[in-house]
C-alpha cells in the first residue's frame, strides 16, 4: 500500500536522524553529531528519492534489510570524503617515520628488506606520498632498503598510477621543495620522476580473493585507507584476517582515520603512538583469557 | 572534571546511564565494544569505566583483561552483566573489576556505586 | 641502501603445494602447534563444505582468537544447517568470548538461522534468548516485529524483554505500541524499562 504521495518537501525529523545516527555509528563507527544535520539530511534526502522510497522509515528499512548492501554503502560512500591526494592523512607517515620504523628497525637485524604494502593504489598518491617521505624524513632510508608493493582491483586504475601523472590538486598539499625535486610540470600536469616510478610496484590484486592474496606475506608494514569502510560485514573481517598473514609478527595496519578495528576484528593489538593509533600484529599469538 | 568511559553495545542502554549520571558534574563518553573502548582511553584516559560484559568483538572480560595490562591508569571498574550467578562475580572480581552489577540496573545504584569509586563526586 | 623494486610476487612454489593439499591435509592442519598453519588451514578449508564439522569441533578447543576467528568466518562462508547446529552450541558454552564471537556469525547469517529462530526465542536458557533477539537485528523476515512483540509481550525474563525493547525503537511499528505500554505495567518498578518502552515509543511515533 503506498502512502499518498506528499507533495511537501522531504524532511527527516530529529527522531530519524537519530535512528539513523545510532545504526551508522553502529555500523561505522562515523559518529555524525547535531551539527552535521544539514550536511547528513540532505544526502538522507537524496537517496530517499533516487530509491523511491518516499518516507524516511521506507528507506531505513531498505539500508537495514537490504541482503546486498549495496544502499547502506551508496550511502557510506555519500557520506564519507572520498578524494585521493599527495600526503593525504599525513600524520600516519609521520608516525610510520617517526615511531614504526624506528621501532621496527630497532628489533630487527638487518638482512630483508622493509615490506610496505600500500592497498588500494587508487592513482598511486599513497605509495609515491609513502616514498617521498621515506627519502625525505627518514634517516634510515640510507641503511635500510625498502619495497613498496601497491595494488588495486582496477587496471585502469593501476595503469595511471603506473604512469604516475597529476593534477594541481593531487600535488597541492606537497611542500613546494619537493614538488620541484620530484615532479616535472608538463602541459598535462605533475610528471612524477622516473625513479620514483620505478621505485613502487604496482599489481593488481581482489582483496577478497583468496588466490590473489596469498603470495602477498612478510609485510612490515600495511596501509590499507579508506577501502574497508566500504566493505560488507564479512568481507571486512575476511580482509583484516588476510592482512594478519600477510604481515611479519609484529607488523603494523594502518586504517583510515575515520575507520577503526572495533567494527572489524579483535585480533589486533591496539598500538597507541604520539601521532597515531595504528594496529599491531602481536609477536606471539594471543590466547582467550578466560 | 572525572571522564567515564560508558561501554556497552546497546544505543539504549548508553542513552539510561548518560542521562543518570546527568545528575553527577562529570563527563560522560560512549563506546559499543572493548576495542573501541581500548582506542578511546588509549587516546585519553577515563577515571571510571562501566562495562557490559558481552559485547562482540572484545567483550567485558576481555577489555579488563588488556585495562589491567597497560601502562595507564589504574582505575575503577564497574562491570554489568546479564546474569546474577555467583560464579560469574567471582570471575570478575578476579579479572580486576571493582563492582559487579547485574541487569537492568536502577538510577540510585549507578549513582551510589559510581559515587563511591570516584571518591565523593559532587551531587 | 634505498626504495628498492620489489622481485615480481609470484605464488611460492610452497604456496602451490599447500594449495593443492586435500581436506584430508587441511583438516589435520587445524591441529598443527604452528597457529600461522592452523589459521591457513582453516581459511582453505572454505573451499571443503565436508569440513564444518571438523571445523566447529576445533572452534570450541581453540584457544587462540586468529583462529577462531578464521574458522568463524570459513563457518559463516560455508552457512550450512552443521554450521548453525555448531554455532547455537557455541551459544551455550562457558566460554563468554566463544559466546559472543559465535552471535556475531550468527548475525551474519540470517536467513540460515530463520528457521529455527522461534525455537531460539523459546530456549529455556535466558542468555540465549537475549542473543537469539539480539541475531534479530539483522534478519530480514517479516516475522520480526510479531517475534519482538511476542517477546515482549510473554518472556518473563526482564533482560530478554530489555533487549527486544532496544530494537524495536529501531524496527517497530504502530502495531508494537499496545505491547509497549502493556511491557510497561507489567515492570513498574523497572526504571530501565520505563525509560527504554518511552524511547521506543517516541521513535515510533514521530516515525
Amino acid at each position: 500500500m503506498r502512502a499518498e504521495r506528499n507533495l511537501e518537501p522531504l524532511t527527516i525529523s530529529d527522531e530519524d536522524f537519530r535512528k539513523f545516527q545510532e545504526y551508522f555509528y553502529r555500523k561505522t563507527g562515523i559518529h555524525f553529531d547535531n551539527a552535521k544535520r544539514y550536511f547528513v539530511d540532505k544526502r538522507l534526502v537524496e537517496r530517499i528519492e533516487a530509491t523511491g522510497s518516499e518516507t524516511f522509515r521506507n528507506y531505513f528499512m531498505l539500508v537495514r534489510f537490504q541482503a546486498s548492501g549495496a544502499e547502506l554503502q551508496v550511502l557510506t560512500n555519500l557520506m564519507t570524503v572520498n578524494e585521493t591526494y599527495f600526503f593525504r592523512e599525513e600524520y600516519q607517515f609521520e608516525c610510520m617515520v617517526r615511531s614504526l620504523l624506528p621501532e621496527l628497525t630497532a628489533r630487527r637485524a638487518k638482512g630483508a628488506p622493509i615490506r610496505i604494502w600500500s592497498i588500494p593504489s587508487s592513482s598511486g598518491e599513497e605509495a609515491y606520498s609513502i616514498a617521498i617521505y621515506l627519502l625525505e624524513r627518514w634517516p634510515g632510508i640510507n641503511s635500510w632498503d625498502v619495497e613498496i608493493i601497491s595494488s588495486d582491483i582496477d587496471t585502469e586504475i593501476l595503469a595511471r598510477a603506473r604512469e604516475g601523472l597529476f593534477s594541481a590538486r593531487s600535488v597541492q598539499h606537497l611542500p613546494p621543495r619537493y614538488l620541484e625535486k620530484y615532479f616535472r610540470k608538463t602541459p598535462a600536469g605533475y610528471q612524477i620522476c622516473d625513479d620514483l616510478r620505478e621505485a613502487v610496484e604496482f599489481t593488481r590484486v581482489n582483496l577478497t580473493e583468496a588466490v590473489d592474496t596469498r603470495g602477498y606475506r612478510d609485510f612490515d608494514l600495511i596501509f590499507c585507507r579508506n577501502l574497508l569502510i566500504y566493505f560488507d560485514e564479512l568481507s571486512r573481517k575476511a580482509a583484516a584476517e588476510t592482512f594478519y598473514d600477510a604481515l611479519r609478527p609484529g607488523g603494523y595496519l594502518c586504517l583510515g582515520h575515520s575507520e577503526s578495528m572495533s567494527r572489524i576484528s579483535n585480533i589486533y593489538k591496539i598500538r597507541k603512538f604520539p601521532e597515531a593509533i595504528v594496529y599491531q600484529k602481536p609477536q606471539e599469538g594471543r590466547c582467550n583469557v578466560s | 572534571m572525572q571522564r567515564i568511559l560508558i561501554v556497552d553495545d546497546a544505543a539504549t542502554v548508553r542513552m539510561y546511564y548518560r542521562s543518570t549520571l546527568a545528575a553527577l558534574d562529570v563527563g560522560v563518553e560512549e563506546a559499543v565494544n572493548g576495542v573501541e573502548a581500548l582506542e578511546k582511553l588509549l587516546q585519553a584516559p577515563f577515571d571510571l569505566y562501566i562495562v557490559d560484559v558481552n559485547m562482540p568483538k572484545l567483550d567485558g572480560y576481555g577489555f579488563l583483561h588488556e585495562l589491567r595490562s597497560l601502562d595507564v591508569p589504574q582505575v575503577p571498574v564497574l562491570m554489568v552483566s546479564t546474569e546474577a550467578q555467583s560464579g560469574d562475580q567471582a570471575k570478575a572480581f578476579a579479572a580486576g573489576a571493582n563492582v559487579y552489577l547485574c541487569k537492568p540496573v536502577k538510577p540510585e545504584q549507578l549513582l551510589l556505586h559510581v559515587r563511591f569509586l570516584l571518591g565523593g563526586v559532587r551531587p | 641502501m634505498a626504495l628498492i623494486k620489489a622481485p615480481q610476487s609470484q605464488p611460492v612454489n610452497e604456496d602451490e603445494r599447500r594449495h593443492a593439499r586435500t581436506a584430508r591435509d587441511l583438516m589435520a592442519d587445524l591441529a598443527a602447534a604452528d597457529a600461522a598453519t592452523r589459521r591457513w588451514a582453516a581459511r582453505d578449508l572454505a573451499a571443503f563444505p565436508e569440513a564444518v564439522a571438523v571445523l566447529v569441533a576445533r572452534l570450541k578447543v581453540e584457544a587462540e582468537v586468529s583462529v577462531r576467528e578464521v574458522i568463524l568466518t570459513t563457518l559463516t562462508r560455508l552457512g550450512d544447517d552443521l554450521a548453525i547446529a555448531g554455532l547455537v552450541d557455541c551459544l551455550r558454552s562457558e566460554d563468554a568470548a566463544l559466546r559472543n564471537e559465535a552471535l556475531e556469525a550468527m548475525k551474519q547469517l540470517p536467513e540460515e538461522v530463520a528457521p529455527i529462530m522461534r525455537g531460539l526465542l523459546r530456549d529455556g536458557d535466558p542468555d540465549v534468548r537475549i542473543f537469539a533477539v539480539n541475531i534479530l537485528e539483522s534478519l530480514r523476515h517479516p516475522e520480526v516485529e510479531a517475534w519482538l512483540i511476542d517477546v515482549i509481550a510473554h518472556d518473563a525474563h526482564v533482560n530478554v524483554c530489555a533487549t527486544a525493547l532496544d530494537l524495536l525503537g529501531e524496527v517497530g511499528t504502530e502495531a508494537a505500541e499496545g505491547p509497549l505500554r502493556a511491557l510497561t505495567a507489567r515492570f513498574p518498578g523497572e526504571p530501565y524499562i520505563q525509560f527504554a518502552a518511552s524511547l521506543a515509543l517516541g521513535r515510533i511515533h514521530e516515525g
